[in-house]
Protein backbone atom coordinates (compact mmCIF):
# COMPACT_ATOMS: atom_id res chain seq x y z
CA UNK A 1 0.00 0.00 0.00
CA UNK A 2 2.94 2.69 0.55
CA UNK A 3 4.40 1.79 -2.19
CA UNK A 4 1.71 2.90 -4.15
CA UNK A 5 1.32 5.49 -2.35
CA UNK A 6 4.54 7.04 -3.52
CA UNK A 7 4.27 5.85 -6.92
CA UNK A 8 1.15 8.07 -6.93
CA UNK A 9 3.13 10.76 -5.52
CA UNK A 10 5.53 10.64 -7.82
CA UNK A 11 3.41 10.35 -10.34
CA UNK A 12 1.48 13.54 -9.62
CA UNK A 13 5.53 15.28 -9.30
CA UNK A 14 6.03 14.46 -12.60
CA UNK A 15 2.76 15.84 -14.03
CA UNK A 16 3.41 18.92 -12.23
CA UNK A 17 7.34 19.07 -13.81
CA UNK A 18 5.71 17.97 -17.58
CA UNK A 19 3.26 20.74 -16.72
CA UNK A 20 5.63 23.66 -15.76
CA UNK A 21 8.57 23.05 -18.51
CA UNK A 22 5.78 22.72 -20.89
CA UNK A 23 4.21 25.97 -19.99
CA UNK A 24 7.15 27.86 -19.26
CA UNK A 25 8.25 26.98 -23.00
CA UNK A 26 5.02 27.17 -25.02
CA UNK A 27 3.10 29.99 -23.11
CA UNK A 28 5.74 32.24 -21.28
CA UNK A 29 8.57 32.18 -24.26
CA UNK A 30 5.86 30.94 -26.74
CA UNK A 31 5.06 33.09 -29.81
CA UNK A 32 2.19 36.15 -29.25
CA UNK A 33 -0.67 35.37 -30.63
CA UNK A 34 -2.32 39.04 -30.49
CA UNK A 35 -1.40 40.10 -33.47
CA UNK A 36 -2.53 37.13 -35.45
CA UNK A 37 -5.64 37.77 -34.48
CA UNK A 38 -6.37 41.16 -34.83
CA UNK A 39 -4.15 42.46 -37.21
CA UNK A 40 -1.17 44.75 -37.46
CA UNK A 41 -2.69 48.12 -36.83
CA UNK A 42 -5.08 46.99 -33.60
CA UNK A 43 -5.97 50.20 -31.09
CA UNK A 44 -4.65 50.30 -27.61
CA UNK A 45 -7.73 49.31 -26.49
CA UNK A 46 -8.03 46.03 -28.99
CA UNK A 47 -4.80 44.89 -27.74
CA UNK A 48 -5.58 45.09 -24.06
CA UNK A 49 -8.34 43.06 -24.95
CA UNK A 50 -7.16 40.13 -26.97
CA UNK A 51 -4.13 40.39 -23.71
CA UNK A 52 -6.93 39.70 -21.26
CA UNK A 53 -9.03 37.05 -23.29
CA UNK A 54 -5.88 35.06 -23.50
CA UNK A 55 -4.50 35.93 -20.29
CA UNK A 56 -1.12 37.80 -21.42
CA UNK A 57 -2.02 40.68 -18.42
CA UNK A 58 -2.14 37.77 -15.79
CA UNK A 59 1.01 37.24 -13.68
CA UNK A 60 2.94 34.02 -14.25
CA UNK A 61 2.15 31.94 -11.45
CA UNK A 62 -1.49 32.57 -11.82
CA UNK A 63 -1.34 32.02 -15.57
CA UNK A 64 0.33 28.82 -14.89
CA UNK A 65 -2.32 27.30 -11.20
CA UNK A 66 -5.18 28.16 -14.14
CA UNK A 67 -3.35 26.18 -16.69
CA UNK A 68 -3.17 22.90 -13.91
CA UNK A 69 -6.72 23.44 -12.52
CA UNK A 70 -7.87 23.54 -15.80
CA UNK A 71 -6.40 19.97 -16.38
CA UNK A 72 -6.96 18.40 -13.47
CA UNK A 73 -10.46 19.73 -13.80
CA UNK A 74 -10.53 18.67 -17.82
CA UNK A 75 -11.74 21.98 -18.48
CA UNK A 76 -9.92 22.52 -22.00
CA UNK A 77 -11.52 25.06 -23.59
CA UNK A 78 -11.40 25.99 -27.19
CA UNK A 79 -8.58 26.73 -29.64
CA UNK A 80 -7.44 30.13 -30.09
CA UNK A 81 -7.03 29.79 -33.87
CA UNK A 82 -10.05 27.83 -34.83
CA UNK A 83 -12.35 28.16 -31.87
CA UNK A 84 -13.26 24.49 -32.06
CA UNK A 85 -13.42 22.70 -28.61
CA UNK A 86 -10.32 21.35 -27.78
CA UNK A 87 -12.09 17.88 -26.43
CA UNK A 88 -13.76 17.65 -30.03
CA UNK A 89 -10.16 18.12 -31.71
CA UNK A 90 -8.39 15.29 -29.69
CA UNK A 91 -11.73 13.39 -30.73
CA UNK A 92 -10.97 14.02 -34.38
CA UNK A 93 -7.86 13.69 -34.53
CA UNK A 94 -6.32 11.06 -31.58
CA UNK A 95 -8.19 8.40 -33.78
CA UNK A 96 -6.52 9.21 -37.11
CA UNK A 97 -3.10 9.03 -35.51
CA UNK A 98 -4.09 5.79 -34.10
CA UNK A 99 -5.04 4.12 -37.09
CA UNK A 100 -1.85 5.54 -38.96
CA UNK A 101 0.46 4.87 -36.32
CA UNK A 102 -1.08 1.34 -34.67
CA UNK A 103 -0.20 -1.20 -37.52
CA UNK A 104 3.67 -0.30 -38.05
CA UNK A 105 3.89 -0.08 -34.46
CA UNK A 106 2.32 -3.95 -33.86
CA UNK A 107 4.12 -5.19 -37.04
CA UNK A 108 7.30 -3.35 -35.89
CA UNK A 109 7.65 -5.26 -32.74
CA UNK A 110 6.06 -8.56 -33.60
CA UNK A 111 8.77 -8.29 -36.53
CA UNK A 112 10.96 -7.66 -34.37
CA UNK A 113 10.51 -9.96 -31.40
CA UNK A 114 10.41 -12.92 -34.37
CA UNK A 115 13.90 -12.08 -35.79
CA UNK A 116 15.34 -11.40 -32.62
CA UNK A 117 14.18 -14.88 -30.98
CA UNK A 118 15.66 -16.62 -34.85
CA UNK A 119 19.13 -14.32 -34.64
CA UNK A 120 19.31 -15.27 -30.69
CA UNK A 121 18.37 -19.19 -31.66
CA UNK A 122 21.08 -19.09 -33.83
CA UNK A 123 23.62 -17.27 -32.51
CA UNK A 124 27.15 -16.99 -33.93
CA UNK A 125 25.28 -18.30 -37.20
CA UNK A 126 25.07 -17.08 -40.79
CA UNK A 127 21.23 -16.38 -40.26
CA UNK A 128 22.34 -14.55 -37.17
CA UNK A 129 24.85 -12.80 -38.66
CA UNK A 130 22.93 -11.61 -41.92
CA UNK A 131 20.10 -10.19 -39.53
CA UNK A 132 22.12 -8.01 -37.10
CA UNK A 133 24.10 -7.32 -39.97
CA UNK A 134 20.54 -5.72 -41.68
CA UNK A 135 19.47 -4.36 -38.54
CA UNK A 136 22.44 -2.35 -38.39
CA UNK A 137 22.33 -1.30 -41.95
CA UNK A 138 18.62 -0.28 -40.88
CA UNK A 139 19.31 1.45 -37.84
CA UNK A 140 21.32 3.62 -40.50
CA UNK A 141 18.25 5.00 -42.53
CA UNK A 142 17.15 8.06 -41.90
CA UNK A 143 13.07 8.29 -41.41
CA UNK A 144 12.91 11.02 -44.17
CA UNK A 145 14.95 9.00 -46.72
CA UNK A 146 12.87 6.12 -46.07
CA UNK A 147 9.48 8.02 -46.39
CA UNK A 148 10.75 9.78 -49.58
CA UNK A 149 11.97 6.36 -51.02
CA UNK A 150 9.02 4.35 -50.20
CA UNK A 151 6.25 7.15 -51.81
CA UNK A 152 8.52 7.27 -55.18
CA UNK A 153 8.95 3.26 -55.44
CA UNK A 154 5.08 2.77 -54.25
CA UNK A 155 3.44 6.00 -55.30
CA UNK A 156 4.86 7.63 -58.09
CA UNK A 157 5.09 6.88 -61.94
CA UNK A 158 8.94 6.32 -61.72
CA UNK A 159 7.74 2.85 -59.54
CA UNK A 160 5.03 1.21 -59.06
CA UNK A 161 2.44 4.02 -58.37
CA UNK A 162 -0.33 2.01 -56.48
CA UNK A 163 -0.47 4.12 -54.01
CA UNK A 164 -1.75 7.41 -53.18
CA UNK A 165 0.88 10.44 -52.74
CA UNK A 166 -0.16 11.88 -49.78
CA UNK A 167 -3.83 12.30 -47.86
CA UNK A 168 -5.90 10.95 -45.60
CA UNK A 169 -9.92 10.34 -47.13
CA UNK A 170 -10.74 7.38 -45.11
CA UNK A 171 -14.24 5.81 -45.66
CA UNK A 172 -14.14 1.83 -45.34
CA UNK A 173 -11.57 -0.89 -44.95
CA UNK A 174 -10.42 -0.85 -48.82
CA UNK A 175 -9.56 2.98 -48.92
CA UNK A 176 -8.02 2.85 -45.38
CA UNK A 177 -5.26 -0.19 -46.82
CA UNK A 178 -4.95 2.13 -49.61
CA UNK A 179 -4.24 5.39 -47.64
CA UNK A 180 -2.32 3.28 -44.51
CA UNK A 181 0.02 1.13 -46.71
CA UNK A 182 2.85 3.33 -47.17
CA UNK A 183 2.66 5.31 -43.73
CA UNK A 184 2.82 1.62 -42.21
CA UNK A 185 5.95 0.17 -44.45
CA UNK A 186 8.06 3.33 -43.63
CA UNK A 187 7.20 3.12 -39.71
CA UNK A 188 8.56 -0.87 -39.82
CA UNK A 189 11.22 0.01 -42.06
CA UNK A 190 12.65 2.91 -39.54
CA UNK A 191 11.98 0.67 -36.26
CA UNK A 192 12.45 -2.80 -37.66
CA UNK A 193 16.00 -2.98 -37.35
CA UNK A 194 15.93 -1.16 -33.55
CA UNK A 195 13.29 -3.11 -32.53
CA UNK A 196 15.19 -6.36 -33.66
CA UNK A 197 19.05 -5.55 -31.85
CA UNK A 198 17.11 -4.78 -28.64
CA UNK A 199 15.16 -7.99 -28.61
CA UNK A 200 18.06 -9.96 -29.77
CA UNK A 201 20.14 -8.58 -27.02
CA UNK A 202 17.60 -9.70 -24.04
CA UNK A 203 16.38 -12.76 -25.49
CA UNK A 204 20.58 -13.50 -25.72
CA UNK A 205 20.99 -12.29 -22.18
CA UNK A 206 18.11 -14.31 -21.07
CA UNK A 207 19.87 -18.03 -23.02
CA UNK A 208 22.33 -17.69 -20.87
CA UNK A 209 20.88 -17.48 -17.74
CA UNK A 210 21.35 -20.59 -15.28
CA UNK A 211 18.18 -22.17 -15.53
CA UNK A 212 18.28 -22.39 -19.22
CA UNK A 213 21.75 -23.85 -19.05
CA UNK A 214 20.26 -26.59 -16.96
CA UNK A 215 17.22 -27.30 -18.78
CA UNK A 216 19.03 -27.56 -21.84
CA UNK A 217 21.86 -29.95 -20.21
CA UNK A 218 18.92 -32.11 -19.11
CA UNK A 219 17.65 -32.27 -23.16
CA UNK A 220 15.36 -29.82 -23.31
CA UNK A 221 14.30 -29.04 -27.09
CA UNK A 222 16.10 -25.77 -28.16
CA UNK A 223 13.05 -24.61 -29.84
CA UNK A 224 10.80 -25.10 -26.88
CA UNK A 225 12.71 -23.97 -24.89
CA UNK A 226 13.39 -20.44 -26.82
CA UNK A 227 9.55 -20.49 -26.76
CA UNK A 228 8.59 -21.65 -23.11
CA UNK A 229 11.70 -20.27 -21.23
CA UNK A 230 13.54 -17.85 -22.87
CA UNK A 231 10.40 -15.45 -24.67
CA UNK A 232 8.63 -15.94 -21.35
CA UNK A 233 11.36 -14.75 -18.91
CA UNK A 234 11.34 -11.67 -21.38
CA UNK A 235 8.08 -10.18 -21.38
CA UNK A 236 9.33 -7.82 -18.53
CA UNK A 237 11.93 -5.73 -20.69
CA UNK A 238 9.62 -6.26 -23.67
CA UNK A 239 6.28 -4.94 -21.82
CA UNK A 240 9.05 -2.10 -20.80
CA UNK A 241 9.72 -1.12 -23.91
CA UNK A 242 6.72 -1.27 -26.01
CA UNK A 243 4.58 0.45 -23.47
CA UNK A 244 7.09 3.07 -22.76
CA UNK A 245 7.43 3.70 -26.42
CA UNK A 246 3.23 4.26 -27.38
CA UNK A 247 2.89 8.19 -26.23
CA UNK A 248 5.87 8.72 -28.00
CA UNK A 249 4.88 6.64 -30.83
CA UNK A 250 2.07 7.87 -31.26
CA UNK A 251 2.84 11.87 -30.79
CA UNK A 252 5.94 12.08 -32.00
CA UNK A 253 6.50 9.49 -34.56
CA UNK A 254 3.25 10.95 -36.32
CA UNK A 255 4.40 14.08 -36.41
CA UNK A 256 6.92 13.60 -39.34
CA UNK A 257 4.48 11.01 -40.66
CA UNK A 258 1.37 13.56 -40.50
CA UNK A 259 3.48 16.37 -42.12
CA UNK A 260 4.62 14.61 -44.69
CA UNK A 261 1.34 12.94 -45.95
CA UNK A 262 -0.39 16.00 -44.99
CA UNK A 263 -2.39 13.67 -42.44
CA UNK A 264 -4.96 15.32 -39.75
CA UNK A 265 -3.94 13.55 -37.09
CA UNK A 266 -2.98 14.95 -33.35
CA UNK A 267 1.20 15.35 -34.44
CA UNK A 268 0.17 17.63 -37.17
CA UNK A 269 -2.23 19.93 -35.03
CA UNK A 270 0.03 19.99 -31.94
CA UNK A 271 2.93 21.18 -34.39
CA UNK A 272 0.71 23.45 -36.06
CA UNK A 273 -0.36 24.82 -32.51
CA UNK A 274 3.24 25.27 -31.39
CA UNK A 275 3.61 27.41 -34.56
CA UNK A 276 0.70 30.01 -33.96
CA UNK A 277 1.33 29.57 -30.09
CA UNK A 278 -2.29 27.96 -29.53
CA UNK A 279 -2.16 27.67 -25.45
CA UNK A 280 -5.21 25.43 -25.37
CA UNK A 281 -4.58 22.66 -27.53
CA UNK A 282 -0.56 22.93 -26.21
CA UNK A 283 -2.07 22.35 -22.63
CA UNK A 284 -4.09 19.44 -23.39
CA UNK A 285 -1.64 17.52 -25.85
CA UNK A 286 1.24 17.80 -23.47
CA UNK A 287 -0.58 17.80 -19.94
CA UNK A 288 -2.60 14.41 -21.35
CA UNK A 289 0.33 12.79 -22.76
CA UNK A 290 2.34 13.35 -19.39
CA UNK A 291 -0.74 12.06 -17.63
CA UNK A 292 -0.65 8.95 -20.18
CA UNK A 293 3.19 8.75 -19.16
CA UNK A 294 2.59 8.22 -15.38
CA UNK A 295 -0.28 5.61 -16.05
CA UNK A 296 1.66 3.67 -17.95
CA UNK A 297 4.50 3.35 -15.39
CA UNK A 298 1.97 2.67 -12.98
CA UNK A 299 0.61 0.16 -15.32
CA UNK A 300 4.01 -1.61 -16.28
CA UNK A 301 4.84 -1.41 -12.41
CA UNK A 302 1.29 -3.97 -11.75
CA UNK A 303 2.22 -5.96 -15.20
CA UNK A 304 5.79 -6.76 -13.56
CA UNK A 305 4.08 -8.11 -10.81
CA UNK A 306 2.00 -10.62 -13.08
CA UNK A 307 4.54 -12.12 -14.81
CA UNK A 308 7.52 -12.13 -12.37
CA UNK A 309 6.05 -13.40 -8.66
CA UNK A 310 9.82 -12.74 -7.40
CA UNK A 311 8.88 -8.97 -7.73
CA UNK A 312 5.25 -9.27 -5.83
CA UNK A 313 6.76 -9.40 -2.38
CA UNK A 314 8.45 -5.85 -2.87
CA UNK B 1 40.07 -0.60 -20.07
CA UNK B 2 42.65 1.15 -21.31
CA UNK B 3 43.14 2.74 -25.30
CA UNK B 4 45.54 -0.15 -26.23
CA UNK B 5 43.19 -2.73 -24.95
CA UNK B 6 40.10 -1.40 -26.94
CA UNK B 7 42.34 -1.12 -30.34
CA UNK B 8 43.50 -4.97 -29.76
CA UNK B 9 39.84 -6.32 -29.71
CA UNK B 10 38.91 -3.90 -32.40
CA UNK B 11 41.44 -4.35 -34.83
CA UNK B 12 39.79 -8.31 -34.94
CA UNK B 13 36.18 -7.01 -35.92
CA UNK B 14 35.94 -6.24 -39.61
CA UNK B 15 33.11 -4.13 -39.14
CA UNK B 16 34.24 -1.83 -36.49
CA UNK B 17 37.92 -1.62 -38.82
CA UNK B 18 35.12 -0.54 -41.49
CA UNK B 19 33.41 1.72 -39.14
CA UNK B 20 36.53 3.22 -38.26
CA UNK B 21 37.70 3.89 -42.07
CA UNK B 22 34.46 5.35 -43.05
CA UNK B 23 34.55 7.88 -40.17
CA UNK B 24 38.10 9.12 -41.03
CA UNK B 25 37.26 9.58 -44.97
CA UNK B 26 34.27 11.57 -43.51
CA UNK B 27 36.61 13.39 -41.44
CA UNK B 28 39.18 14.08 -43.56
CA UNK B 29 36.43 15.51 -45.74
CA UNK B 30 35.11 17.90 -43.02
CA UNK B 31 39.08 19.14 -42.38
CA UNK B 32 38.47 19.45 -45.92
CA UNK B 33 35.91 22.15 -46.26
CA UNK B 34 36.89 23.89 -42.84
CA UNK B 35 40.09 24.65 -44.33
CA UNK B 36 38.50 25.99 -47.09
CA UNK B 37 39.49 23.11 -50.00
CA UNK B 38 36.52 21.72 -50.49
CA UNK B 39 32.58 22.54 -50.85
CA UNK B 40 33.39 25.86 -50.99
CA UNK B 41 30.88 26.84 -53.56
CA UNK B 42 27.23 25.37 -52.13
CA UNK B 43 25.76 28.41 -52.11
CA UNK B 44 26.63 30.10 -55.87
CA UNK B 45 24.37 28.98 -58.24
CA UNK B 46 26.46 28.50 -61.79
CA UNK B 47 24.21 26.30 -63.64
CA UNK B 48 20.78 26.05 -65.01
CA UNK B 49 18.02 23.98 -63.21
CA UNK B 50 18.32 20.47 -62.31
CA UNK B 51 21.42 19.72 -64.78
CA UNK B 52 22.64 16.29 -64.98
CA UNK B 53 24.82 14.50 -63.69
CA UNK B 54 28.40 15.31 -65.67
CA UNK B 55 31.75 15.87 -65.73
CA UNK B 56 31.02 20.06 -64.77
CA UNK B 57 28.31 19.17 -62.08
CA UNK B 58 29.40 15.84 -60.78
CA UNK B 59 26.08 15.11 -58.79
CA UNK B 60 24.29 17.68 -61.12
CA UNK B 61 22.43 20.60 -59.83
CA UNK B 62 19.41 21.32 -58.06
CA UNK B 63 16.32 23.23 -59.14
CA UNK B 64 18.00 26.74 -58.71
CA UNK B 65 21.27 25.94 -60.33
CA UNK B 66 23.29 25.02 -57.69
CA UNK B 67 26.01 22.49 -57.49
CA UNK B 68 24.85 19.21 -55.33
CA UNK B 69 28.41 18.09 -55.38
CA UNK B 70 29.95 21.19 -52.83
CA UNK B 71 26.69 21.10 -51.10
CA UNK B 72 27.15 17.93 -50.50
CA UNK B 73 30.75 18.14 -49.11
CA UNK B 74 29.77 21.28 -47.34
CA UNK B 75 27.02 19.35 -45.57
CA UNK B 76 29.84 16.99 -44.00
CA UNK B 77 31.31 20.29 -42.23
CA UNK B 78 27.77 20.63 -40.74
CA UNK B 79 26.82 17.31 -39.54
CA UNK B 80 30.45 16.97 -37.88
CA UNK B 81 29.94 20.25 -36.41
CA UNK B 82 26.40 19.50 -35.24
CA UNK B 83 27.10 15.79 -34.47
CA UNK B 84 30.05 16.81 -32.70
CA UNK B 85 28.77 19.76 -29.97
CA UNK B 86 25.83 17.73 -29.42
CA UNK B 87 26.99 14.43 -28.54
CA UNK B 88 30.10 16.03 -26.67
CA UNK B 89 28.05 18.34 -24.06
CA UNK B 90 25.68 15.96 -24.12
CA UNK B 91 27.41 13.04 -22.58
CA UNK B 92 29.76 15.40 -20.66
CA UNK B 93 26.66 16.67 -19.21
CA UNK B 94 25.25 13.30 -18.76
CA UNK B 95 28.43 11.87 -16.98
CA UNK B 96 28.22 14.78 -14.72
CA UNK B 97 24.72 14.71 -13.69
CA UNK B 98 24.65 10.66 -13.53
CA UNK B 99 27.86 10.11 -11.34
CA UNK B 100 26.11 12.78 -9.16
CA UNK B 101 22.85 10.94 -8.96
CA UNK B 102 24.78 7.20 -8.28
CA UNK B 103 27.15 8.62 -5.94
CA UNK B 104 24.74 10.05 -3.49
CA UNK B 105 22.29 7.18 -4.39
CA UNK B 106 18.77 8.02 -2.50
CA UNK B 107 19.44 11.32 -1.86
CA UNK B 108 17.75 14.76 -2.77
CA UNK B 109 20.06 14.76 -5.37
CA UNK B 110 19.92 11.84 -7.00
CA UNK B 111 16.04 12.00 -6.45
CA UNK B 112 15.83 15.75 -8.33
CA UNK B 113 18.35 14.80 -10.97
CA UNK B 114 15.44 11.63 -11.46
CA UNK B 115 12.71 13.42 -11.35
CA UNK B 116 14.17 15.76 -14.07
CA UNK B 117 15.29 12.82 -16.26
CA UNK B 118 12.15 11.55 -16.19
CA UNK B 119 9.81 15.10 -16.84
CA UNK B 120 12.46 15.45 -20.02
CA UNK B 121 11.36 11.88 -20.86
CA UNK B 122 7.93 12.09 -20.79
CA UNK B 123 7.23 15.12 -23.32
CA UNK B 124 6.97 13.46 -26.68
CA UNK B 125 10.66 14.69 -28.13
CA UNK B 126 9.91 16.41 -31.49
CA UNK B 127 7.12 18.36 -29.54
CA UNK B 128 10.06 19.53 -26.98
CA UNK B 129 12.70 20.21 -29.87
CA UNK B 130 9.56 22.25 -31.68
CA UNK B 131 8.81 24.01 -28.59
CA UNK B 132 12.53 24.96 -27.42
CA UNK B 133 12.74 26.13 -31.61
CA UNK B 134 9.72 28.65 -31.45
CA UNK B 135 10.48 29.52 -27.81
CA UNK B 136 14.08 30.55 -29.07
CA UNK B 137 13.39 31.74 -31.98
CA UNK B 138 16.02 33.57 -34.16
CA UNK B 139 18.86 32.31 -32.25
CA UNK B 140 20.68 29.55 -33.96
CA UNK B 141 21.62 27.48 -31.63
CA UNK B 142 17.88 26.48 -30.75
CA UNK B 143 18.11 23.26 -32.30
CA UNK B 144 21.81 22.25 -30.41
CA UNK B 145 19.97 23.56 -27.15
CA UNK B 146 16.89 20.86 -27.21
CA UNK B 147 19.22 18.19 -28.27
CA UNK B 148 21.54 18.45 -25.57
CA UNK B 149 18.78 18.91 -23.49
CA UNK B 150 17.01 15.87 -23.97
CA UNK B 151 20.04 13.66 -25.25
CA UNK B 152 22.20 13.61 -21.64
CA UNK B 153 19.23 11.68 -20.19
CA UNK B 154 20.76 8.18 -21.59
CA UNK B 155 23.89 8.62 -20.62
CA UNK B 156 22.87 9.74 -17.20
CA UNK B 157 20.99 6.54 -16.56
CA UNK B 158 23.78 4.11 -17.62
CA UNK B 159 26.40 5.96 -15.60
CA UNK B 160 24.62 6.35 -12.70
CA UNK B 161 23.58 2.38 -12.24
CA UNK B 162 27.40 2.05 -13.34
CA UNK B 163 28.57 4.58 -10.22
CA UNK B 164 26.34 2.79 -8.02
CA UNK B 165 28.28 -1.02 -8.86
CA UNK B 166 31.61 1.12 -8.82
CA UNK B 167 30.98 3.04 -5.74
CA UNK B 168 31.33 0.01 -3.03
CA UNK B 169 34.54 -1.55 -4.91
CA UNK B 170 37.38 -2.17 -2.91
CA UNK B 171 39.83 0.46 -4.44
CA UNK B 172 36.72 3.61 -4.02
CA UNK B 173 36.40 2.32 -0.24
CA UNK B 174 39.95 2.43 0.67
CA UNK B 175 40.17 5.91 -1.68
CA UNK B 176 37.23 7.36 1.27
CA UNK B 177 38.93 5.81 4.18
CA UNK B 178 42.56 7.64 3.64
CA UNK B 179 39.96 10.58 3.64
CA UNK B 180 40.28 11.83 -0.34
CA UNK B 181 37.32 14.12 -0.77
CA UNK B 182 33.97 12.87 -2.77
CA UNK B 183 35.16 15.41 -5.73
CA UNK B 184 38.57 14.03 -6.25
CA UNK B 185 37.19 10.19 -5.59
CA UNK B 186 34.77 10.99 -8.33
CA UNK B 187 37.25 12.57 -10.61
CA UNK B 188 40.05 10.29 -10.79
CA UNK B 189 38.60 6.84 -9.15
CA UNK B 190 35.09 6.22 -10.52
CA UNK B 191 34.56 8.30 -13.33
CA UNK B 192 37.51 7.00 -15.37
CA UNK B 193 35.95 3.16 -15.00
CA UNK B 194 33.21 4.75 -16.94
CA UNK B 195 34.62 5.78 -19.65
CA UNK B 196 33.45 2.95 -21.79
CA UNK B 197 29.93 3.46 -21.24
CA UNK B 198 30.98 7.48 -22.42
CA UNK B 199 32.42 6.84 -25.67
CA UNK B 200 29.24 4.44 -27.05
CA UNK B 201 26.98 7.15 -25.55
CA UNK B 202 29.13 9.65 -27.12
CA UNK B 203 29.17 7.63 -30.52
CA UNK B 204 25.53 7.15 -30.36
CA UNK B 205 24.26 11.13 -29.67
CA UNK B 206 26.35 11.85 -32.70
CA UNK B 207 23.87 9.68 -34.74
CA UNK B 208 21.21 10.38 -32.99
CA UNK B 209 21.96 13.98 -33.59
CA UNK B 210 22.48 13.77 -37.01
CA UNK B 211 19.11 11.94 -37.66
CA UNK B 212 16.93 14.22 -35.74
CA UNK B 213 18.91 16.99 -37.89
CA UNK B 214 17.26 15.91 -40.94
CA UNK B 215 13.74 15.43 -39.28
CA UNK B 216 14.25 19.40 -37.79
CA UNK B 217 15.36 20.49 -41.11
CA UNK B 218 12.41 18.82 -42.88
CA UNK B 219 9.97 20.89 -40.76
CA UNK B 220 11.69 24.19 -40.79
CA UNK B 221 13.53 24.26 -37.51
CA UNK B 222 16.84 23.15 -38.34
CA UNK B 223 19.96 24.34 -39.87
CA UNK B 224 18.98 28.26 -40.80
CA UNK B 225 22.75 29.13 -42.47
CA UNK B 226 24.71 26.77 -44.54
CA UNK B 227 23.29 23.48 -45.93
CA UNK B 228 22.92 19.90 -44.69
CA UNK B 229 22.01 16.48 -45.81
CA UNK B 230 18.49 17.69 -44.00
CA UNK B 231 18.14 20.62 -46.21
CA UNK B 232 19.07 18.66 -49.01
CA UNK B 233 16.44 15.88 -48.36
CA UNK B 234 13.92 18.78 -47.48
CA UNK B 235 14.51 20.41 -50.77
CA UNK B 236 13.83 16.79 -52.95
CA UNK B 237 10.53 15.58 -51.21
CA UNK B 238 9.16 17.91 -54.19
CA UNK B 239 11.57 17.65 -57.03
CA UNK B 240 11.56 13.45 -56.48
CA UNK B 241 7.76 14.06 -57.35
CA UNK B 242 8.61 15.67 -61.09
CA UNK B 243 11.47 13.08 -61.33
CA UNK B 244 14.67 14.69 -60.46
CA UNK B 245 16.15 12.41 -57.74
CA UNK B 246 19.60 13.82 -57.37
CA UNK B 247 19.26 16.02 -54.30
CA UNK B 248 18.03 12.72 -53.08
CA UNK B 249 20.50 10.13 -53.67
CA UNK B 250 23.26 12.60 -53.17
CA UNK B 251 21.95 13.43 -49.70
CA UNK B 252 21.19 9.36 -48.83
CA UNK B 253 24.42 8.09 -50.01
CA UNK B 254 26.65 10.47 -47.55
CA UNK B 255 24.40 10.71 -44.48
CA UNK B 256 23.87 6.83 -45.05
CA UNK B 257 27.16 5.89 -44.94
CA UNK B 258 28.15 8.02 -42.37
CA UNK B 259 25.58 6.95 -40.06
CA UNK B 260 26.89 2.75 -41.35
CA UNK B 261 30.06 4.00 -40.00
CA UNK B 262 29.12 4.84 -36.52
CA UNK B 263 26.95 1.87 -36.29
CA UNK B 264 29.34 -0.32 -36.97
CA UNK B 265 31.87 1.09 -34.99
CA UNK B 266 29.56 1.56 -31.83
CA UNK B 267 28.75 -2.15 -32.41
CA UNK B 268 32.64 -3.29 -32.31
CA UNK B 269 32.70 -1.28 -29.39
CA UNK B 270 30.26 -2.93 -27.70
CA UNK B 271 31.85 -6.08 -28.48
CA UNK B 272 35.14 -5.20 -27.33
CA UNK B 273 33.35 -3.77 -23.85
CA UNK B 274 31.91 -6.51 -23.44
CA UNK B 275 33.52 -9.45 -20.93
CA UNK B 276 30.95 -11.90 -21.61
CA UNK B 277 30.52 -11.21 -25.42
CA UNK B 278 26.54 -11.08 -24.81
CA UNK B 279 25.94 -9.10 -28.12
CA UNK B 280 28.13 -11.16 -30.48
Amino acid sequence: MRSVLRKVVDGLLLIMGVTFISFLLMVHFGPDQTYTLIGKNASAEQIAQVHRELGYDRPFASRYAGYVTDLFTLDLGRSNSSGERVTRILQKTVPVSLALMLPGFVIGNLLGIALGLLAAHRRGQLSDRIITGLAVTGMSFSFLIVIIALQVLLSTPYGLDLFPVRGWRVDGLLSYLHFVTVPTLSLVIVTLGYNTRFYRAVFVEESGRDHILAARAFGASPGALMWKHVLKNSLVPITTRVLFSIPLVVVSGSLLMESYFGIPGIGKVTFDAIQNGDQPVLKAVVGLTAVAFVLIQLLTDMLYKLFDPRLREA
Amino acid sequence: MTGVQIWTRLKTNRGGLAGLSILVVFLLLALGVWLGWLGQDWSRAPGGRWEPAGSRFWFGTNVVGQDIFQRSMYSVRTAFEIGLLVSLVSTLLGAALGALAGWYHRSWVDRSILWLKGVLDSIPFYLFVAAVAFALEGYPWAMHVAMIATFWTSTARLVRAEVMKIKGREFVLAARAIGLPDGLTLQRHVLPNTSHILLVQASLSFVAAIKTEVVLSFLGLGVKDGVSWGLMLAESTQEVLAGHFNNFLAATLMLFTLLLGFNLLVDALQDAFDPKQVTR
